[in-house]
């Protein structure tokens, strides 16, 4: 077991990353958020998932603390789209179970599921806003289909919500009509719609400019401490994220390499997160998709590979 | 080893056609589960009959009247022969109540709204709003193509009795305006022979059947589409391409079972 800074709360290592995980997240459950039970909200463990032959994970543990706010960061394409299709029990693992608030959520009945995912909001990487109705009437959308409160309620819910985002302007457009950033902060209105017990962000920040993207960051920490919520932010945005994350999990090559109290994953000397961190093409986490041929021998083709062993 | 390649593809082209057929089937059972908690929204219902039904209105009754035009005038010549032009109308009405007006309407439903069910249903799945749905705990089945589904069934039927009333009238333009036919002979001896159980009752049910199978078709194709643009138009063509072979050969077999004694 590799470790590079000394400090005992915190985990880098790629290949055994659960021991020091549970020291790391020891310490976030006696923050002053953690509510009624001492349970994490989502509890990952021995999670593996395959797409093809292709493991996206192979053996993850995970655990995001009620009322935190974790980050999960890693380069683009190492699943955590797909981490979070899982949580919500749209992706079925090959191995390992996902509890959200106690209850196994790829054993639930269906019935069980949906009331499940009532309570948890999910912020889609592109926004995922139905496109044939306008802004405020996408908003008022999950009020109408779960709840029974009279016109006048939802209104003033959906305005508010709306409100919070900064696009109370923008009730009457269709979907088509947003920007790209503007489309996924709808869908925040949205997701936080129903006031769900946790909420999982996907990228909320790609595609915002900077005031929006203080405004966000504003807004994910503010529902997080108003109500006793909890929140997952995946993101790229290393500083947005670990500004306001209570602790950051960092995936690459199917594994956790790194966990911890975002400012502790962020200094750190681990190799993979300074890496990803700094956007260096260098070092531990490939930017290269898996291949089994070298690039010399995929343009050159087999001549290449026989003048090669002839010299 | 070309030919245990060769089996060894069949046999993987023909598992894959059952397949399909099984999360065809699966899908139908899903949203059919749908149709009860459809009942107290039917407003979702009466949204989707207007674009899938009052919005095929137009191709519908335009194609029904030159159907309908052409029967005569193709009728009248063979007719004519025999000296037999007053039966003008029952020809006309019965080629188009029995078998014109439920499979023209079927091949044209399946280009005008099949098409437009299949794209819509694949391109929600492509950009996520399924998915979305799903994770707002609303199923997507029951909410998205149980209506549809339901206004395909509902409005095949009444959209091939108009092709049909049209088709009559369209025969009458050309037979009585431009052949000449008795105009007394075309509507009385249609009155006489065209039988309500014989003829309308089958050709309802004919088209019963077609609404069935081409919504049916052109939701799974788009549900079941890759979620890409060249999924969503691969899928597009699937659902005309099937739709029409799938009512033109479930025309022999009911056409046979009903009028063949
Ligand atoms: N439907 C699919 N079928 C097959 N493979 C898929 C599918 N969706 C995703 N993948 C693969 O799974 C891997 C993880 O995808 P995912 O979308 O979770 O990545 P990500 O971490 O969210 O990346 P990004 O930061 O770019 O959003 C990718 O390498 C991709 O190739
Ligand atoms: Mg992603």
């Amino acid at each position: 077991m590799r470790r590079f800074n000394g400090r005992r709360f915190f985990a880098c290592t790629p290949s055994k990353p659960v021991d020091d995980c549970k020291t790391g997240t020891e310490t976030i459950r006696a923050m002053p958020h953690s509510a009624n039970s001492n349970e994490p909200l989502v509890k990952i463990r021995g999670l593996r998932f395959f797409r093809g032959d292709r493991p996206i994970f192979d053996g993850v543990d995970i655990d995001i603390p009620r009322g935190s706010i974790t980050a999960i960061m890693g380069p683009s394409g190492t699943g955590k789209t797909t981490l979070l299709k899982l949580i919500g029990g749209q992706l079925r693992p090959q191995a390992g179970t996902i509890h959200v608030d106690g209850q196994d959520v790829h054993r639930l009945a269906l019935r069980d599921l949906y009331k499940l995912r009532m309570r948890m909001g999910m912020l889609f990487q592109s926004g995922a806003l139905l496109t044939d109705i306008n802004v405020y009437e996408n908003v008022a959308y999950p009020l109408r289909e779960h709840t029974r409160l009279p016109q006048s309620m939802i209104r003033k819910l959906v305005l508010m919500k709306l409100e919070a985002v900064g696009l109370r302007g923008a009730r009457d457009l269709m979907p088509a009509e947003l920007s790209g950033g503007m489309a996924r902060r709808v869908a925040l209105a949205r997701a936080i719609a129903l006031d769900p017990m946790m909420i999982m962000y996907d990228e909320p920040f790609t595609g915002q400019d900077p005031i929006s993207m203080g405004v966000l960051a504003q807004l994910i920490r503010r529902l997080n401490s108003a109500s006793s919520l909890t929140s997952m932010v995946v993101s790229h945005d290393v500083h947005e994220t670990a500004e306001i994350a209570d602790i950051t999990y960092v995936i690459a090559n199917g594994e956790v390499v790194a966990s911890g109290p975002s400012k502790e994953v962020l200094n750190s000397d681990c190799p993979w997160v300074r890496q990803f961190m700094r956007g260096e093409a260098d070092g531990p986490v490939p930017l290269h998709f898996p291949t089994k041929r070298s690039l010399e021998e995929d343009i050159l083709g087999e001549a290449h590979r026989k003048t090669g062993t002839c010299r | 080893m070309p030919l245990m390649e060769s089996l060894a593809q069949l046999g993987r082209i023909g598992l894959g056609i059952f397949e399909r057929l099984g999360r065809g089937h699966l899908l139908l059972a899903h949203i059919l589960a749908g149709l009860g908690p459809l009942a107290v929204r039917p407003r979702l219902l009466i949204i989707q009959i207007h674009s899938v039904g009052v919005l095929s209105l137009l191709i519908i009754t335009v194609s029904g009247l030159f159907v309908g035009m052409v029967l005569a005038l193709q009728g009248h010549y063979t007719l004519s022969q025999f000296g037999a032009e007053d039966s003008l109308g029952i020809m006309v009405a019965a080629a188009l109540v029995r078998e014109l007006g439920p499979v023209v309407t079927a091949l044209l439903f399946a280009g005008r709204a099949g098409s437009a069910l299949t794209a819509e249903i694949g391109l929600m799945k492509a950009t996520e709003q399924l998915s979305g749905l799903e994770m707002m705990a609303v199923d997507p089945v029951k909410r998205v193509l149980t209506p549809r589904f339901l206004a395909g069934l509902i409005s095949m039927p009444l959209l091939a009795a108009i092709f049909s009333m049209v088709g009559v009238l369209g025969g009458h333009f050309v037979g009585i305006g431009l052949l000449g036919v008795d105009e007394g002979a075309y509507w009385s001896q249609m009155q006489a022979k065209i039988d309500l159980h014989e003829d309308i009752y089958n050709g309802v049910i004919k088209s019963l059947v077609f609404g069935f199978v081409c919504t049916w078709i052109a939701l799974f194709q788009g549900y079941d589409a890759t979620p890409t643009s060249e999924g969503v138009s691969r899928a597009t063509t699937r659902t005309v391409v099937h739709s029409a072979l799938a009512v033109l050969g479930l025309d022999f077999v009911l056409t046979a079972l009903m009028f063949g004694d």
